[in-house]
């Protein structure tokens, strides 16, 4: 037999992240004619944007932006994609070149046979909680993500598989394998750009607010997934006992500007998307109140101020107040307790459901991709923009750019301007090596 | 439809351990759902109705109905004269010969 070396895959550039910026810098640079490696940690490329109902300030349906997006970038010829895949040991072996492992996880089941037709789901009999609707309902262990993923391939969580066979029987396409294992894949390129999102806050860090053992106090993204068409339950309702709320609260600043809980900074999204949720809870509950405390309105962007302006003339109730905290009551109603800033004194309100609008976090752990180079983080560890100001998507590392979140709090619009930023500088950088 | 090939899972089966949280979560799904749609079988419910109906607490049954909702067991019907509370029904199963 012959002898076999690894011949290592070679790419113009490696993004990290299939989100809508690791996307959007993708696919410029695909379409400027270079060769691009997408690794995405999780079952599906969209990131976090493809499971929202609609985005601010325009209310444009986000996953119809979204999934036009993530099919071109899936299907151009110019860009290789590992879902479910982590690159790590990202190294420097010229002014030229990096290397790098893609480790690519196993689904159990084959990407190229499966048809997505959710049989195997049907036949499962593990419900665990269901990560993309965040717990409100369950899923099977073996799942497709969920309904617009790319790909719509199924996936065995192995976890919570209790190895009963139900799956591959029903599998026409014979597509489920228990045999797989991770596979690695050394990959080269000359190239980065990191574009790992953002993480969110997680609420059981504000004790008061009572997140889980108060059942009917749910988070924005909760929220947001009872907003969309795919939604968890038949409509807007408590997630303690499926009653149809009339009376919501929402709580800024919930883990942003928040020294306490380790979070100085404003998560710049929090006012704004619950603004438009407000709206959008008025479309499809007409008879319920909306209250906002808040302890400023942030509406800096292009046609925020207006936006804010309408869900004031759409009857939301904005509280200028902290809340300090939240108890429920045995029929599930919850009393807000806050301080009125303008009146100067401590109240109290009942609610029959709370959204709290948790604040986001830089996604830890870029840096260890990296041995033996230095990536820098700013105080709240997002990347550092070295040059903030001459060239935004560069970092300490020559060769490695930053698109989105990755760098800093910011919404959609801004996340497709600095992944266009971050890919014109990478084609420059490239250009510049040759 | 038959196959000749050897499930997958026969092959890995000794060296894969099933976690005893899998086993549970089992356990608790069919257990949840024996009771759910046997109440159900009385009639449309709401799902106060369907928790003192089934003694369990109205939180697992509104997650566990829900997840049945989903898997399409279970349908919704109407909301009820306060307009608070939604009803859940059965969802005949249409019968293709197969189960």
């Amino acid at each position: 037999m012959p002898e076999t070396t690894v011949i290592k895959k070679q790419y113009d550039a490696l993004v990290i992240g299939g989100g809508i910026a690791g996307g959007e810098a993708a696919l410029n640079l695909a379409n400027m004619g270079f060769s691009v490696v997408l690794v995405e940690k999780d079952l599906s490329l969209g990131g976090k944007m493809i499971h929202l109902s609609k985005v601010f300030p325009t209310l444009d349906c986000a996953a119809c932006i979204t999934t036009p997006k993530v099919s071109e970038t899936a299907r151009h010829p110019n860009i290789k994609i590992y879902t479910y895949s982590e690159v790590k040991n990202i190294k420097k072996q010229s002014d030229k070149l990096f290397t790098a492992t893609v480790f690519k996880k196993p689904r159990y089941v084959n990407e190229d046979i499966c048809t997505g037709c959710e049989d195997c789901e049907n036949a499962c009999p593990v419900i665990v909680e269901d990560q993309y609707q965040h717990d409100l309902v369950g899923r099977k262990a073996v799942y497709i993500p969920f309904s617009i993923a790319n790909p719509r391939v199924a996936n065995i969580d192995m976890d919570n598989c209790i190895l009963c066979g139900a799956c591959e029987k029903a599998c026409l396409a014979e597509a489920i394998d228990f045999t797989q294992v991770i596979q690695e894949i050394p990959i080269e390129f000359k190239a980065v750009i990191v574009a790992t999102g953002y993480d969110m806050f997680d609420p059981k860090k504000l004790p008061n607010y009572g997140f889980e053992q108060n059942k009917n106090v749910v988070t924005a993204i909760q929220m947001e997934r009872q907003l969309v068409p795919t939604r968890p339950f038949n409509s807007v309702l408590r997630p303690k006992d499926g009653k149809m709320p009339n009376n919501i609260a929402y709580v800024l600043c919930a883990g942003s500007r928040d020294e306490t809980v380790g979070n100085p900074i404003c998560s710049q999204i929090c006012c704004m998307y619950s603004i438009k949720q407000a709206q959008l809870i008025m479309g499809a509950l007409p008879m319920a109140d909306v209250t906002i405390y808040y302890l400023h309105i942030r509406a800096f962007g292009k046609g925020f101020n207006e936006f804010y302006q309408q869900a004031r003339s759409m009857g939301v109730d904005f509280v200028k107040g902290k809340v300090a905290k939240i108890t429920e009551k045995e029929n599930g109603n919850l009393i807000v307790r806050f301080e009125d800033v303008y009146k100067g004194k401590v109240k109290e309100a009942e609610h029959d459901l709370v959204v709290l609008s948790t604040g986001i976090l830089a996604n830890k752990g870029i840096v260890e991709l990296f041995p033996g180079l230095n990536l820098e983080t700013d105080p709240f560890n997002y990347v550092k923009q070295v040059k903030e100001l001459e060239n935004p998507s560069q970092t300490s590392i020559p060769g490695v750019f930053v698109a989105g979140t990755a760098s800093g709090p910011m919404d959609i619009p801004d996340s497709i301007l600095s992944a266009g930023a971050a890919s014109s500088e990478t084609a420059s950088y490239i250009r510049r090596l040759s | 439809m038959a196959s000749n090939k050897t499930k997958t899972l026969n092959l890995v089966k000794d060296k894969i351990q099933v976690s005893e949280q899998a086993k549970q979560r089992r356990k608790t799904y069919s257990a949840m759902k024996k009771q759910i749609l046997a109440a159900l079988e009385e009639g449309p419910m709401t799902l106060p109705e369907l928790a003192k109906a089934t003694q369990l607490p109205i939180n697992e049954v509104t997650y566990y109905l829900m997840t049945l909702r989903k898997y399409g067991d279970v349908k919704t019907g109407e909301i009820d004269d306060n307009d608070e509370f939604f009803y859940y029904e059965l969802k005949k199963q249409q019968n293709h010969g197969e189960d």
